[in-house]
């Protein structure tokens, strides 16, 4: 396969993830929003939103106060704003462009629809009603191109850069998400009524809820919650999950031999699964559990340099 | 239904008379008689929303702002008698063979030119005749034209005529195959009581055409790799270009994917380079390569010019074909036709004057209101003079025009373009179509039945190009037994 085409696979799939899962975190607030009757919360709460899904300094380059609307706007729609909902769905749909003869049709008409939609959006004076609208939308569009391509792809190498995209993607998100509350709850003093409201709230925004309390009960106990997200390997939403799915993919497309060329990338993954398979939540204090957090966010950034050297995703500096 | 359709004086594809279809069209215009308009027209929406849900698109360009359009799709075809086609068909291979044999003859030894038939300066002064590049090569079967696409008219006489030969990168093959498929999707009705040639097995005839073009040098000579190589995303052009190498099982490939190392083209994969023996280009000579040709070109590979003259590489089409398909030498062509193969053209040109002639000149100077004018070097409808529409002052610019550069224009009659009805906005209305149809080579040569039939679907326009307001039709040719009206 073409490297750009590999390239193009990878980051269609890691927009596609990221927009789904920016949805939901905006979402996800949209309620907490109707009852919240603090001011103070209700802007702490923003700035998270804004953390998880973009920039919180970058917003207030450009915005000196939080309000709703504005950060509605700035999350969902605005231009500058690279991970924007728009802007990330929009790159999907250009890089599914560029590999239209590689992806199933349905993929490509699915993401096509949605950008047609687009200019019918109103982008300001919106009401909260259409916003939801919006994000389902979003929602519904990740999942049917997700649906259709794990019902209608063959198990090769399109179809493993995809999948790549969108654990690597994930990962990540979850730990940022994970890190965010974990901030918030530091702050607290324990055993306040809002830990069980933080956590609850971690659950909800990586799309954990019902999986969760099908397994434990409706109490939301703190070691249960981080269990869960980072360790539960059947939980396909978990840190653990997405690694060991990472690697068995990479094993798979390298049918189990190493190379000269994938050693540094087989590597690093092992050394990762290690540091999880590690993790020993009941001996961790909150800050160390946030270091972990932060340590684990930069090695996926790490996992996804080296995997694009590794297939030559960018271009090798020449040596003259 | 079709009670307010005026025929006038032109030649109607489908009605003999405002109440009579033609014999061809007996079971077609029955059958659309069962529609009632309300569901035509939900019929005809339906069409033009699939093609945008598709992606089916072409890019328009206005001030550097690109916007994605459909091609406008009608559903009424054109439908063409397994008699005429048959001469059609024909006639095709022949002006292509004559074509090819010119482009062998003209970048080889110039009989033609010794012998007087065709004058030197036409192919010297022709800003595509690559000389330097393209001379003394030992191509695959010294085949020039992978897939041509010529246009045809129909003039007042329902008499065939060919309007255009487009030998370098002709587009639309895609738009055939989706114009049916849509067809059959909104439509399944209209193919009742029909025997039509189907399209199923055109593309792998395309496909085996294109890997018998096996570089003399291949290190894969029975399983080759072939590319089409696209400028990528933003052309106008590139739903062709996506659709034809995913039915043809062959890589995508932009400029930047390839490289060129001791005059050997490569790809760039996840693995390393890969072989590359076979290019099947979408992108115009000039851009190709910019050693060799225009240095700015950000699209092309460098070293693909010494790559192909080396025997490494097949690059099809040829390079420098644009010697062949302007529109001064398109009046040649009759001739080529009468030179190499010693017969007569089966498809007639239309008449063309030459500018650079005098006689010819003072002619159409006296006459252009009556004279449509065309930039021999242009195309997709630009620069060009419909006299019995234009207005004074474009008359005069143009005149302008031809005396400055005579060279550069030619004039031909204004052709009655045969009509046939279009559906649009809940109403039938007659329109001027086209038909572009392909040539496929390789080992041999082999015609797309049918192609693509463009329409103008602004009414009273003459100008089918899908840049400029054109929409396409099906078309279909009737099988030779069960014509459908027997």
């Amino acid at each position: 396969m073409l490297s750009r085409v590999a390239d193009s696979l990878y980051w269609m799939a890691r927009n596609l993830e990221r927009s789904e899962n920016n949805a939901r975190v905006l979402d996800v607030q949209l309620i907490n929003m109707l009852e919240a009757n603090d001011r103070e919360v209700l802007n702490r709460d923003w700035e998270e939103v804004l953390e998880i899904t973009a920039s919180l300094a970058d917003y207030q380059v450009q915005y000196p106060n939080l309000k709703s609307e504005e950060i509605i706007h700035y999350v969902a729609f605005e231009p500058g704003n690279f991970n924007s909902l728009v802007n990330c769905m929009t790159y999907a749909r250009e890089n599914a462009r560029a590999t239209r003869d590689i992806i199933p049709e349905g993929v490509w008409e699915g993401l096509n629809r949605f950008y047609l939609e687009l200019p019918a959006v109103r982008r300001n004076e919106f009401t909260i009603q259409e916003i939801q609208n919006f994000l389902n939308t979003i929602t519904m569009t990740s999942m049917n191109a997700q649906g259709v391509i794990e019902s209608t792809m063959t198990r090769g190498v399109p179809y493993s850069f995809i999948k790549i995209g969108k654990w690597l993607e994930r990962a990540e998100k979850t730990a940022r998400i994970l890190n965010v509350i974990c901030e918030k709850a530091r702050k607290e003093k324990q055993g306040s009524v809002n830990h069980h409201y933080y956590w609850l709230a971690a659950l909800r925004l990586v799309n954990g809820y019902d999986a969760y309390i099908k397994e434990y009960p409706p109490k939301m106990n703190a070691m249960h919650v981080l269990h869960f997200i980072i360790e539960e390997e059947r939980f396909p939403r978990s840190i653990r999950y997405c690694v060991d799915h990472v690697m068995e993919t990479i094993r798979k497309l390298e049918k189990g031999e190493i190379h000269h060329y994938s050693e540094r990338l087989f590597h690093l993954l092992e050394t990762i699964q290690q540091e999880v398979s590690d993790f020993n939540l009941e001996a961790m204090a909150m800050e160390e559990l946030m270091g972990f957090l932060d340590h684990f966010q930069n090695r996926c950034i790490q996992v996804s340099r080296v995997f694009s050297e590794t297939y030559y995703l960018i271009e090798p500096v020449e040596i003259k | 239904m079709l009670d307010q359709y005026e025929m006038e004086s032109f030649f109607d594809e489908m009605m003999e008379d405002k109440e009579q279809p033609k014999p061809h069209y007996e079971h077609f215009y029955q059958m659309l008689r069962r529609f009632s308009i309300d569901n035509l027209h939900e019929k005809n929406e339906t069409a033009q929303l699939s093609f945008l849900r598709k992606g089916i698109t072409f890019t328009v360009y206005n001030d550097t702002v690109g916007t994605e359009r459909t091609m406008p799709f009608d559903f009424v075809p054109i439908i063409i008698p397994s008699e005429n086609w048959q001469r059609i068909e024909k006639g095709m291979k022949q002006r292509v063979k004559a074509l090819n044999l010119f482009l062998e003859d003209i970048y080889r030894n110039q009989e033609i030119i010794k012998d007087g038939i065709i004058p030197g300066e036409l192919v010297e002064q022709n800003p595509y005749y690559y000389r330097q590049q393209a001379s003394g090569l030992d191509i695959p079967y010294q085949n020039h034209i992978f897939l041509a696409g010529i246009d045809l008219i129909r003039d007042e006489h329902g008499e065939y005529r060919v309007l255009e030969d487009n030998l370098r990168n002709p587009s639309g093959l895609s738009y055939v195959f989706q114009n049916r498929y849509v067809m059959r999707q909104v439509y399944p009705e209209l193919f009742f009581e029909h025997a039509i040639e189907t399209l199923e097995h055109q593309l792998s005839e395309l496909h085996q055409a294109l890997m018998a073009h096996v570089p003399a040098n291949s290190t894969s000579p029975d399983n080759p790799c072939a590319v089409l190589l696209t400028p990528g995303s933003y052309n106008s052009a590139y739903y062709d270009h996506v659709f034809l190498a995913q039915q043809m099982g062959i890589e995508l490939v932009e400029g930047r994917d390839l490289l060129v190392r001791d005059d050997v083209v490569y790809m760039k994969t996840i693995r390393g380079l890969k072989r590359v023996d076979i290019i099947y280009r979408r992108i115009d000579d000039d851009f190709l390569d910019p050693d060799a040709f225009d240095p700015k070109s950000v699209l092309g590979v460098r070293g693909l010019l010494n790559a192909y003259r080396k025997g490494n590489v097949a690059i099809v089409n040829g390079i420098g074909n644009g010697v062949a398909d302007d529109k001064a030498m398109y009046a040649y062509v009759p001739d080529m036709i009468r030179y190499y193969l010693d017969e007569e053209p089966i498809i007639p040109n239309v008449e063309t004057y030459f500018l650079r002639n005098e006689e010819q000149r003072t002619y159409v100077l006296d006459h252009l209101d009556e004279l449509v004018v065309k930039n021999v070097g242009a195309s997709g409808g630009y620069d060009m003079l419909i006299g019995p529409h234009a207005g004074k002052e474009e008359i005069a610019v143009f005149r302008e025009k031809i005396l400055e550069k005579p060279n550069q224009y030619i004039a031909q009659p204004t052709i009655k373009l045969s009509r046939a009805p279009a559906f649009q906005k809940g109403r039938f209305y007659p329109c001027h179509v086209d038909l572009r149809v392909f040539v496929m080579s390789g080992q041999e040569s082999h015609v797309l039945p049918g192609g693509l039939s463009r329409v103008a679907l602004k009414e009273g326009s003459l100008v089918v190009n899908s840049s400029q307001g054109g929409g396409g039709k099906d078309t279909w040719v009737l099988q030779k037994r069960g014509n459908g009206y027997a």
